[in-house]
């Protein structure tokens, strides 16, 4: 707890250091308003998106619901097949070794190089969004399920044999249990990917979103709600990767959290 | 120390008169002609273990000394069942090893307790392939760690223990099949000083009070005096026995007996050469 506090005061700091710089900056004439934004500048553009919308009619509320519930699809889709894949996977060598290349060959590509693709395969709404984001989340996902079955500790797995486990009840009752904190460590590198590809999965077909909100500000040189749009993309992401490491500890209560009560 | 020989002999055991020793009594594990060859990927083949023939007697305390590489690990996880040797065989109470759970219990070198089971729980997974429903099996698992001291842990988890107390828990949950046989792997080898005595002790405890053959594998060669009846010693490349030493010295020991130092000595030599 203490130490979490101790985080949040440190991201507070930076942030708010670089806010001040900024808007000395400009008023001393050294920066130009539309190069750096000064925190001046960013508190009327936020009032300005939280009430009237920008554009117009669409306010930040808006914006950040529909970007929500955008990466929730892809990245909840992604989770629920890269887990049963991966599992698979990763309890059959043979299959492991058939398909390590080709995992690492898709995680590779980079996911908005897909776009032009998935555009033209399913258009430009919606479902390409989620798609998109989909793609980015599962193959981090899959290729952490299939490390976390791997490389459960062999120890482990030999002290289940000597008491005659074996096949599925091994599998079952240490190689799962075994797996799950990497499995956790997984989907929250997926979520980063999910916020990482949101920008550019938004910047077509659509005015909603904080990646729209962003393009759309660079067009009208709104430098300071691009600057909003990507502090509310990072608050997201922490808020939304601290409530799953909350959920690890609630579901693993004999992982790391532990760690930490021993020191 | 006195002990009671084991009376049991299975009947109808094939080659009944090789599995006795020259006292005429049952070896509780006999390994004979034991080899473990490993092929390494660019086709060599590298001998671990060669000619392996031990014959340990029922409720023995046979220490295992080596230099790290001499196969010492490899030898036990063979008794244990979880590795094939690639000639030559062992036999437990008469019955050829085929696999884990013919009366083994394995203590790792790393506790090896399953992090998200709680003490209780762990020693509960060791009676897991007994035909008894579960409650009994915590009833088993309570009484276990009651006989190593723990039972007001029993819900911690792995990570919330000491060194001691997870080795502790190892060992109730490898006797959670009641096994004839205890194969402990450098059990100790990762604890501080003055827990390895304890537990030493506490180990002794336990086997003058379940009666179980015991096969321990350590570097420390205080460590094997402290315990062993018998100290076998491991030459490596490949691994071999080089000398099989019987301690006979009164229980509970002492470093600083003279027939202690003497018997370290002896063990030194035969590790230096």
């Amino acid at each position: 707890m203490r130490q979490q506090l101790v985080q949040i005061f440190v991201v507070l700091i930076v942030v708010a250091a670089i806010l001040l710089g900024l808007e000395l900056g400009v008023r001393a004439g050294y920066l130009k308003a539309y190069e750096f934004p000064p925190a001046s500048r960013i508190a009327e553009g936020f009032v300005e998106l939280a009430t009237v919308g920008f554009p117009t009619g669409v306010t930040i509320w808006s914006h950040i619901l529909i970007t929500v519930e955008r990466i929730l699809k892809g990245y909840t889709a992604a989770i629920l097949l890269a887990v049963p894949f991966g599992l698979l996977i990763g309890a059959v060598p043979v299959l492991d070794k058939m398909t390590a290349p080709l995992i690492v060959f898709f995680r590779s590509v980079a996911t908005l190089s897909l776009l032009p693709l998935v555009i033209v395969w399913f258009g430009a709404g919606e479902l390409t969004k989620v798609i998109l984001i989909g793609y980015g989340c599962f193959w981090v996902m899959l290729s952490n399920v299939v490390a976390s079955v791997k490389y459960v500790d062999p120890v482990l797995i030999r002290a289940a044999r000597s008491f005659k486990a074996n096949g599925w009840a091994l599998y079952r009752e240490v190689v799962l249990p075994a797996a799950l904190p990497r499995m956790f460590a997984g989907a929250r590198i997926a979520l980063g990917v999910g916020f990482m590809v949101i920008v550019g999965a938004e910047m077509i077909g659509t005015i909603q979103g904080l990646g729209a909100l962003i393009m759309e500000a660079r067009s009208f040189y709104r430098s300071e709600i691009t600057v909003i749009g990507m502090l509310v993309i990072g608050i997201l992401g922490f808020a939304i990767s601290t409530g799953l490491a909350t959920l690890e500890h609630m579901l693993l209560p004999w992982g790391r959290s532990l760690d930490r009560v021993q020191r | 120390m006195k002990r009671v020989e084991a009376s049991t002999t299975p009947a109808g055991t094939t080659g009944l008169n090789a599995d006795r020793d020259s006292g005429g009594r049952m070896a509780m594990i006999d390994i004979r002609r034991v080899e473990k060859r490993f092929s390494a990927r660019d086709g060599t083949e590298t001998t671990v273990l060669h000619d392996i023939n031990l014959s340990i007697a029922p409720n023995e305390f046979v220490c295992i000394v080596g230099r790290s590489g001499c196969g010492k690990t490899t030898l036990l996880n063979i008794l244990a069942g979880l590795d094939k040797a690639s000639g030559g065989e062992v036999r437990i109470a008469g019955e050829r090893v085929e696999g884990p759970g013919q009366g083994q219990g394995v203590v790792f070198q790393q506790h090896a307790l399953f992090p998200w089971l709680t003490a209780l729980e762990n020693v509960a997974f060791g009676a897991r392939s007994l035909p008894i429903g579960k409650p009994e099996k915590i009833e088993r698992a309570r009484e276990l760690l009651q006989l190593v001291g723990l039972e007001a842990s029993a819900g911690q988890y792995p990570r919330e223990m000491s060194g001691g107390m997870q080795q502790r828990v190892a060992i109730a949950r490898a006797l959670a099949l009641d096994p004839e046989i205890l194969l402990m792997d450098e059990p100790f080898g990762a604890l501080d000083e003055l827990t390895r005595i304890e537990m030493q002790q506490e180990l002794l405890r336990i086997w003058d009070a379940r009666k179980k053959t015991v096969v321990f594998i350590t570097h420390s060669i205080s460590e094997a005096l402290m315990l062993a009846d018998r100290v076998v010693l491991l030459a490596p490349h490949p691994g071999r026995v080089a000398r099989d030493i019987h301690v006979d010295l009164e229980r509970p020991r002492s470093r600083t007996d003279r027939g202690f130092n003497v018997l370290y000595e002896q063990i030194w030599g035969g590790l230096s050469t």
